[in-house]
């Protein structure tokens, strides 16, 4: 039998995740509801949520941090790693700082930002931001230093000016390693999200983790896990799109 | 690397001193410092941290020996954590990339839970482990496990075809196949792996401390700041990082010392 035809690979896998199913619901029924609660319940309860509204709502609120502070890590840390990338000197001085922050676990930052900053909407895309822009910038400036100096070189012999060198060999070169960045970006920026809906105000879907973990309603508390973890699937997957699109720029395809 | 040999070609004779490297990086060291310092005067209330207010009290806070428990206690929580999950996932990742019907159906979860976002599973966590160091540890092997579960698996895939053939035709077995093999050709994707799951274990060892409040850097700093003692705490945060830079520099020169051939993704 052909263990790679396409028909066996899909009976597998959707095996796989009827048996997850069912160990799901099993165990749900035979645990204490303090601790698991099944498959079923979880549903019902997003269900619930969905129909009354309550998921629309917190969904939103989530999704507006998230994009703010994702977006404001793209556009200030893709340009400020293209600056870096061009000058030399700029590049040289700041690489280890950024690496430093780079690995800076941005979550022990939140307790400073909350006395400082307080409760608002800021402080919270303050939170999304610094997760998600240090990835951009770091990987933008690993892809500053893999430019060839020939193309520049070339490009300058062919009296190309700043601007054109910009469009021409900066911007395309960067690009996919930036997009690296982004891949990492997303991911980080939903830790973030998390982390400031957790820690700082609660809203959104943390809210929601939240409030079933406090009224030990584990199957509402489930289902808001679920939508993070389905959410986490799919933004993972939209980075790696993302990466891919743009990783043939560089020559190869990884 | 190549910098500093470009740099020292391009500038006039006259500016080697200011065109090299370690210069460049202690004046941008000093500006952001100077920077962070004036703006902190000049805007935030007393309280906030600045570089001179950390300077004072780094020293005590350092040989302070509650705080030294502390940063023992994350550190070797997240050493312990680290510990456990390259053991159990090199063995599962192992297992998924040599047996396709394991890999087939183990593959959507793996990834999914590679992909949650651990806070978000802390509650949980709470939930199952009670509010102590239990909870803390299983979250920072929740945060490295799929890392390296994922990592691994990769790395036994990418074992040459030739030398699994070979093996086979002298009819090595299964366990030295894997020892002599597998392991080798995945010990790069093995460090790569590591090294991602550090940063996550970090970032997992602090969110359980905010959570349960358990002797920690994480809650070290949340009390801290909570007291408006922002100088103090961000000692802590000084400590973390430089744990996860040292790991960091650590791996890359085992990488390069080691296994020169594999290009660091």
């Amino acid at each position: 039998m052909n263990l790679n035809s396409p028909w066996l690979r899909g009976a597998t896998v959707a095996a796989s995740l009827a048996l997850g199913a069912v160990i799901w619901e099993v165990t749900g029924r035979y645990t204490s509801d303090a601790f698991w609660a099944p498959l079923s319940a979880t549903l019902s309860s997003l269900r619930e949520v969905a129909v009354n509204g309550v998921l629309l709502r917190q969904a939103m609120s989530s999704f507006q941090l998230y994009i703010a502070g994702l977006a404001l890590a793209v556009v200030v840390g893709a340009p400020f790693g293209m600056l870096l990338a061009r000058v030399r000197w700029l590049r040289v001085a700041l690489e280890d700082y950024v690496l430093m922050l780079y690995s800076t676990p941005m979550v022990a930052l939140i307790p400073f930002l909350l006395s400082m900053m307080g409760f608002g909407f800021a402080p919270k895309v303050l939170v999304v931001f610094l997760f998600a822009v240090f990835p951009v910038l770091y990987n933008t400036i690993e892809g500053a230093r893999s430019i060839k100096p020939e193309l520049i070189e070339v490009a300058q012999s062919f009296r190309s000016g700043e601007w054109q060198l910009w469009r021409d060999v900066m911007i395309p070169y960067t690009l996919s390693f930036t997009m690296t960045g982004v891949r990492q970006a997303i991911a980080r920026g939903l830790v973030g999200m998390v982390a400031a809906e957790f820690f700082l105000s609660p809203s959104g879907l943390g809210q929601m983790i939240m409030m079933g973990s406090q009224n030990f309603d584990t199957a509402g508390m489930l289902a808001a896990i679920l939508l993070i973890v389905l959410l986490g699937v799919g933004l993972m997957d939209l980075g790696r799109a993302l990466e891919k699109r743009f990783a043939v720029w560089r020559g190869y395809n990884p | 690397m190549s910098g500093s040999a470009v740099l020292d070609a391009d500038g006039p004779r006259g500016y080697a001193l200011l065109n090299h490297p370690l210069f460049l990086k202690a004046t941008a060291g000093l500006v952001l410092l100077c920077l962070w310092e004036g703006v902190v005067r000049w805007l935030a209330p007393p309280y906030v941290a600045r570089p001179s207010g950390i300077a004072q009290v780094i020293l005590g806070v350092l040989g302070n020996a509650e705080f030294l428990s502390a940063a023992g206690a994350t550190l070797s929580a997240v050493a312990l954590g680290l510990f456990i999950s390259l053991i159990t996932g090199t063995l599962i990742g192992f297992l998924m990339g040599r047996i396709m019907l394991l890999e087939q159906g183990l593959r959507y979860y793996v990834n999914s839970l590679f992909a949650t976002p651990m806070v978000a599973i802390m509650p949980l966590l709470t939930l199952w482990f009670g509010y102590n160091t239990d909870a803390r540890l299983a979250a920072v092997v929740f945060a490295g496990f799929f890392s390296v579960t994922v990592n691994a698996c990769e790395g036994a895939r990418s074992a040459p075809l030739e030398c699994l053939e070979v093996a086979h035709s002298f009819r090595a077995r299964p366990w030295s196949t894997l020892f002599d093999v597998i392991f080798p050709s995945s010990l790069p994707y093995l460090i790569a792996g590591v090294r991602l799951a550090a940063g996550r274990a970090r970032v997992a060892a602090v969110v359980a401390e905010f959570f349960i409040s358990i002797p920690g850097l994480g809650y070290y700093i949340l009390y801290n700041s909570r007291t408006f003692h922002h100088n103090e705490a961000f000692v802590a945060v000084i400590v973390l990082v430089a744990a996860g830079v040292g790991f960091e520099a650590f791996t890359r020169w085992l990488t390069r010392r080691y296994f020169p051939w594999h290009r660091p993704r």
